[in-house]
């Protein structure tokens, strides 16, 4: 009788286990990310200090101009006169893009400013002038992790009011 | 039998909703932004250039120039770019032309003065005139109407008394400097 019992409890304690599978889906997607970091020269004149650099939005500061005597407050500002009546101030940074799970080789470089600058005042990268109507292609093959140089200018007329310009420029990279 | 169908079912649907998903536009695209700013000031600059009948300037294009007449006398030779127009028995008068610019930016003022005054006292036996406005340590007009960013011709005069040293005429055979200070002001 006993060993009946024992038997039983035996069996019943073989019995308490328990299993059981738990079934994971997920799904990688590629992307790219977008930073804009000083440039080694950072400091040099053409070559300003970003704020906040290492992020994807970052401050670039011109501080003061005038026309006259060639006036500028920012040593590091490269300050010209392109003609006898409109002067320009540039500063140099870079741009990195990185990529994550994707097999893209390159991607495609675009900027737009975010306001309509006033009459006879131009934003432009590299020469190349920036509006609000829409994205302006910089760069159609940019390698990935690999700073790439801009070149932000700001072109004023002589004739333009004292006033500050503030201007927000979007990039954006597209994966090619 | 049922229980094995539904399984399977539910199987492929899943494996489907999976390859759908493997299926969706990946993220290619990636953005940021520069917040740029510039404060653009107004103000006048002021700059001496050589004019072409005058001497050539030292400095010229700044607004710390020089002019250089060389020797001068009532009656000999003169410097290329200086002239004599007068000599008269109690003075004689050298002349240069310089250029006056005057660059504004960011000004609704569309002319400005421009004033002239020596830095200190003349030398004995020297007067300056800047077109025909003898000059003083105080600041006198020059022009009231100057038109900016162009080159705007002045007469540089200096009346020279003939009499001798000592005698209320200049020194002789010394380099004689005077620094003339200009002022521009916007209309």
């Amino acid at each position: 009788m006993l060993g009946c019992v024992l038997s039983l409890l035996a069996a019943r304690a073989g019995a308490q286990t328990s299993s059981g599978q738990l079934s994971i889906t997920m799904s990688v997607q590629s992307s790219i990310t977008l930073i804009f970091q000083d440039n080694p020269s950072v400091g040099t004149t053409g070559f300003c200090p970003l704020t906040n650099a290492g992020t994807n939005n970052v401050g670039l500061d011109f501080g003061t101009a005038a026309f006259p005597g060639s006036f500028h407050t920012l040593a590091c500002v490269n300050y010209t006169h392109l003609t006898s009546a409109i002067y320009q101030v540039s500063s140099a940074f870079d741009v990195v893009v990185t990529k994550s799970n994707s097999s893209s080789p390159n991607y495609r470089l675009a900027a737009q400013i975010s306001t309509p600058p006033p009459a006879n005042v131009s934003w432009l990268l590299n020469n190349v002038t920036l509006t609000t109507t829409g994205f302006t292609t910089l760069d159609t093959a940019d390698n990935y992790a690999t700073p790439i140089t801009k070149t932000l200018q700001v072109q004023v007329k002589n004739s333009v009011p004292a006033q500050a310009f503030l201007e927000t420029i979007t990039f954006l990279a597209t994966a090619n | 039998m049922l229980k094995n169908y539904i399984s399977i079912m539910r199987g492929a649907a899943l494996a489907a909703l999976l390859m759908c998903g493997a299926s969706l536009p990946a993220q290619t695209t990636a953005s940021g932004v520069i917040n740029g700013s510039l404060n653009n000031t107004s103000g006048i600059a002021i700059q001496f250039d050589s004019d072409p009948a005058g001497v050539t300037l030292g400095a010229a294009g700044t607004n710390a120039a020089t002019a250089n007449f060389g020797t001068v006398s009532a009656f000999g030779a003169l410097a290329a770019g200086v002239t004599r127009p007068s000599v008269t028995a109690a003075n004689f008068t050298v002349r240069t032309i310089f250029d006056v610019q005057v660059i504004s930016g960011g000004l609704a003022s569309t002319s400005y003065t421009l004033t002239a005054n020596l830095a200190a006292a003349a030398p004995a036996g020297m007067n300056y005139k800047v077109d025909a406005v003898t000059l003083t340590t105080t600041a006198q007009t020059i022009q009231v109407n100057g038109a900016y960013n162009t080159d705007i011709a002045h007469n540089l005069d200096l009346v020279i008394l003939t009499a001798a040293p000592g005698a209320g005429g200049p020194a002789v055979n010394t380099p004689i400097t005077t620094t003339i200070n200009f002022t521009a002001t916007a209309n």
